[in-house]
């Protein structure tokens, strides 16, 4: 490669950021890609039930355009609907390309693609492989990645931790700062442009169904220096997980797909409420509806299962050869981590935390920031599932997302100047050794780990299923406490050689800033849409609130300021969501 | 797009071309050292002859009368051999057992494979220099073989020490014969190294019990009736 | 022992020059614990178990559900995956060491970066042109799928390097994880094409020449990937294709 070719860096290493870097790379920059843990271990792993793509392989009829209904329809009309449609339209070659790739996809007796249902829609639209897709497509795309790292146009660094860009005094992204989580030094990196894939903020809620390494604090640590961060209220909780001590480990959504139903018992019998309230999509309803429902049946009507928290996902039912075949790796997941069989028993699931539909703001075209030079794609920016997620939507916006970031910002740097002084980097690495310094220095009494626990039950609490304004208030009161006390926590651990206790703490902060925007986004927001639910307020509010929420850090203040933006809504116009 | 990987070449001829050094070692322990290993375990065999001074010095005699015997020797026996052995040596030397703490069946026929090549190894130089070097020399007084290996088994101590030698040799080859299989692609499946698992227990017990019966015939033992 | 706590032995090394020691906690029972679990509530208060303080424990981890590799070290005597190592089905006390053929970098963290340098190193890809549109993939049977899925399962965990006597820097071996991907590429329509490099590059040093076959890697793995039949399966490529290249075919 010229030296005169782009040079970009990405931060991440999931979906996104790979789909990012293979676009990028194909297109000539040279790529630093960052990720806090090897690349093949991010949390895209953990996506099971497939990835949607209107191929119409069933003759069922399904189109682009159906999918793309499916998916405002899903999303509450509260996502821009060009992009969408865009993504809905290059879905299909998404699933070819990953094919190409050597994806392991089931297939059909034809030796086409199999596709399964997934919630939100009537059609076959989700190609899978087993119930491990996530996995199978992010190493699909790491293998790829791999390549154009053999050939030199990609270099990893892996066990590297973003701390934050690196902008000049026009406010344009020059690059970024980060730590080596093994030596802790702190290094900028210079380059033409920054693609930011962080992934999920599940931490933030304590146990979610996320990967310890989605903290958030990537897009937490960029909206404190001034990107906007969208619609943050709208959190999905997944109405089926096994609760467990550590996590809450997901139960994929095609365990319904392939025939699973939900029921408790009631009266002595097994009560299928999902299927008796909502007839036509039955236990395909999606994830918010299913998610009050259980909610309802538990806590309204305290039929949970032996009074606790829990409803039953049965699969028992279906022939024990098809369920390996097309569920093996979540059927593995219950036995290895409950210890029954899930073939013969039901098993006992419950909603949990599993992906914000907010994000950094990024327009409607380019996957840009309102940070010149910083681009965003994957579950850290907003744009693509309005107020709910579908099922299966989310690995399509990953790749569908990294492949326009990657190229856009390569066509950026071939627009933009030359960088300037070196100054802004200097200043930026003094900032977070400072920041690093006050860490090792702190001789407070507050235990991160504590704060941790108690951010978690706050936001579990308050911010999820159910929101009322007044404890949203008390919950924000929390946090601004919990960010004081903060201020006050000793660091036991000083050592400095790779120190986990260090680097969480780190990341806690950040944690914990982009908690208040999620907490004031949804007090703000009185109405209810898509997954957020205010009893108070229980209809959808189009004339007041078909807006998207942005929230901006005010330095001073140090909290968010929240002002709105109006919808794209220029191809589908809102109607109401009755399932 | 370019897709040539940049792959560290290491230098050295052996190491460069190790693997056609490894798979010429686990070759020459099946031919020509299991064959010979055959031929010399029938052979051996006419020690249970009713009449074994002559029946083993005629074998003896026989082997001996081969045309180009030495060069068969040297290129059949004592380089495979040396090969073998040496570089053998050389591989259990890059080992790290882990048996005491995962004491997989396999695991230990890996640790055996290289513990009886080592035994084996000083077994069969030692035999190869009292039976064929030192001493009396047989090529030349075929029919002094039967006394000269009895001589020896008289020794309850050699006697032990070619039991061992035996068994061990015997155990060598036909786990050797099991991980040729699966070395060379012969048996991919659980289940084909399973049944050739099977058989080559009953070879090695063969072995064994052959190589057993012709040592303890020397000392006038029988444990497999006389022709 | 009491049934409401939980002991530990941790064995410790501050970096990778720094002395192992062994430290001893004990904290609280909790039901459905894992070995993971036992460490956060370490790091919550990281003094030992007769009432020492010490520093927080490095570990990696981070899915929790056994499918990103990242939590592998050596628990009991033996290498597993720490999230589905659940407390009620372990022997007290706990013991847990870092794996011990990976560089160390601090307590139970190691480097496993050389298992992707040789997942590099044997090509383990599918060659495509390009990401453009180019239609769709070959079509494939059910069977085929059935064959290739389980290969693809593996999660770089390296517990197969760690139970190799062979893996370790005297032969530098790929080891079975590696060995299991050329299978996995050299069976996809497309992937085939670049079967040969791929077989090349696993008869240099440390390719699969330094299998000793002691058939570890398969019970340890958590996948339950058959790595013997891939190796065997490659093994089998590999006289093939070499006879084929001595014949100049």
């Amino acid at each position: 490669m010229p030296n005169s070719s782009p040079h970009l860096l990405i931060v991440g290493g999931g979906l996104a950021g790979l789909s990012a870097a293979l676009h990028a790379a194909e297109r000539g920059a040279r790529i630093s890609l960052f990720s806090v843990v090897p690349v093949k271990r991010s949390h895209s792993v953990c996506a099971q039930g497939g990835i949607n793509a209107a191929k119409n392989l069933k003759g069922e009829g399904d189109s682009p355009w159906i999918h793309f209904d499916d998916t405002i329809y899903g999303g509450d009309f509260l996502a821009n609907q060009p992009l969408v449609k865009r993504m809905c339209e290059a879905a299909p070659g998404i699933i070819d390309l990953l094919d190409r790739m050597g994806v392991p996809f089931n297939r059909t007796p034809e030796g086409l693609l199999d596709f399964r249902r997934f919630g939100g829609t009537m059609h076959h639209r989700t190609a899978f492989a087993g119930a491990t897709t996530g996995q199978q497509l992010l190493y699909a795309l790491d293998e790829q990645v791999r390549r154009h790292e053999a050939s030199g146009q990609v270099e990893k660094f892996e066990h590297w931790e973003f701390l934050s860009a690196v902008l000049d005094d026009n406010g344009v992204c020059r690059g970024i700062c980060a730590m080596d989580l093994r030596s802790m030094e702190v290094r900028t990196f210079a380059a033409d442009a920054v693609i930011i894939a962080t992934g999920g903020i599940g931490a933030i809620f304590g146990k979610s169904t996320n990967s310890i390494a989605c903290t958030g604090s990537a897009q937490s640590a960029l909206y404190q220096q001034g990107a906007d961060y969208a619609n943050g209220e709208f959190i999905q909780v997944h109405p089926t997980a096994i609760p467990g001590e550590d996590k809450l480990r997901l139960m994929s959504e095609s365990a319904r797909g392939e025939g699973g139903r939900v029921w408790v018992p009631k009266d002595g019998k097994p009560w299928y409420f999902l299927e008796e309230w909502y007839p036509k999509y039955g236990n395909l309803v999606p994830r918010d509806v299913a998610t009050r429902a259980i909610h309802k049946v538990v806590y309204e009507l305290g039929l949970g299962l032996d009074g606790q928290p829990a409803v039953y996902l049965d699969l028992t039912h279906i022939p024990a050869h098809e369920l390996d075949i097309k569920l093996g790796g979540i059927l593995e997941i219950y036995e290895k981590f409950v210890g029954d069989d899930p073939r013969k028993v039901p098993m006992k699931v419950f909603p949990a935390m599993h992906y914000t539909m907010g994000g950094l703001w990024v327009d409607n075209e380019h996957q840009a920031t309102n940070i010149p030079g910083l681009f965003a794609c994957g579950e850290c920016e907003y744009q693509y599932h309005g107020a709910n997620r579908l099922g299966a939507n989310s690995l399509v916006s990953c790749i569908f997302g990294g492949a326009i970031a990657g190229p856009t910002a390569v066509e950026y740097t071939r627009a933009s100047t030359a960088a300037g002084s070196p100054r802004p980097f200097e200043q930026e690495k003094l900032r977070q050794e400072e920041i690093n310094a006050r860490l090792f220095a702190s001789e407070g009494s507050e235990n991160p780990f504590v704060i941790w626990k108690e951010l978690g039950r706050t936001m579990t609490e308050h911010c999820t299923v159910i929101r009322v304004n007044d404890n949203l208030r008390r919950a924000d009161a929390k946090l601004q406490e919990l960010l004081e006390r903060y201020r006050k926590l000793g660091l036991r651990d000083k050592t400095r050689w790779a120190n986990p206790a260090f680097f969480f703490t780190r990341q806690l902060y950040n944690m914990l800033q982009l908690a208040r925007v999620i907490c004031l986004g949804a007090l703000a927001r009185d109405e209810s849409r898509g997954a957020h639910y205010k009893p108070a307020f229980a209809e959808r509010d189009d004339a007041n609130w078909l807006k998207t929420t942005l929230a901006s850090f005010a330095p001073d203040a140090d909290e968010p300021r929240l002002r709105y933006q109006p919808v794209d809504i220029s191809l589908l116009p809102p109607r109401p969501r009755k399932y | 797009m370019s897709t040539t990987a940049t792959t560290p070449v290491p230098s050295g001829t052996f190491a460069r071309h190790s693997y056609f050094w490894r798979r010429l070692h686990s070759l020459t322990g099946i031919v020509p050292l299991g064959a010979f290993l055959v031929e010399h375990f029938a052979s051996n065999g006419a020690v249970l002859s009713r009449t074994p001074v002559e029946s083993y010095g005629n074998t003896v005699k026989f082997l001996n009368s081969l045309p180009y015997v030495l060069v068969l020797e040297i290129l059949l026996i004592w380089a495979p051999l040396a090969f073998h052995g040496i570089y053998g040596l050389w591989i259990a030397r890059e080992a790290t057992p882990n048996n005491r703490r995962y004491g997989w069946l396999g695991n230990w026929g890996y640790l055996f494979q290289r513990i009886t090549g080592a035994i084996v190894l000083v077994f069969i130089v030692w035999h190869v220099w009292t039976a064929r070097f030192a001493g009396v020399s047989l090529p030349d007084h075929p029919f002094l073989s039967y006394s000269k290996m009895a001589a020896q088994m008289l020794n309850p101590w050699i006697l032990a020490w070619f039991l061992v030698g035996i068994t061990l040799v015997s155990y060598h080859f036909s786990y050797g014969l099991y991980l040729f299989a699966a070395k060379w692609g012969i048996t991919v499946s659980p289940g084909a190294r399973r049944n050739w698992g099977w058989i080559c227990l009953i070879i090695g017990l063969g072995f064994t019990y052959a190589g057993i019966a012709s040592a303890l015939a020397f000392r006038g033992i029988h444990i497999y009736p006389m022709r | 022992m009491p049934a409401n706590t939980v002991r530990l032995r941790i064995k410790r090394q501050a970096g990778p020059q720094a002395p192992p020691v062994w430290e001893e906690f004990e904290i609280p029972y909790r039901p459905h614990m894992n070995v993971i679990v036992a460490l956060r509530d370490i790091a919550e208060n990281p003094v030992t178990r007769d009432g020492r303080p010490t520093s927080t424990i490095a570990y990696e981890a981070n899915c929790l559900e056994e499918v990103c590799g990242a939590c592998a070290m050596v628990i009991n005597g033996r290498a597993r995956q720490a999230c589905t190592a659940l407390v009620d089905r372990l022997e007290q006390p706990i013991s847990l060491e870092p794996l011990h053929r990976f560089p160390m970098i601090r307590d139970l963290q190691v480097d496993r970066s050389k298992l992707f340098n040789d997942l590099r190193r044997v090509k383990a890809w599918v060659p495509i042109d390009g990401t453009y549109a180019l239609g769709s993939g070959p079509r494939q049977s059910p069977q085929d799928q059935e064959q290739a899925y389980p290969l693809s399962r593996c999660i770089s965990c390296g517990n197969c390097l760690e139970v190799c006597p062979q893996y370790n820097t005297r032969t530098d071996y790929v080891g079975a994880a590696v060995i299991n991907q050329v299978r996995l590429f050299n069976l996809h329509p497309t992937g085939k094409m670049h079967r040969a490099a791929r077989l090349d590059a696993l008869t240099g040093p440390g390719g699969i020449q330094e299998c000793g076959y002691a058939e570890n890697c398969v019970k340890a793995c958590p996948k339950d990937i058959p790595l013997t039949d891939s190796i065997a399966a490659v093994n089998r490529q590999m006289v093939g294709h070499l006879w084929g290249k001595a014949l100049g075919r």
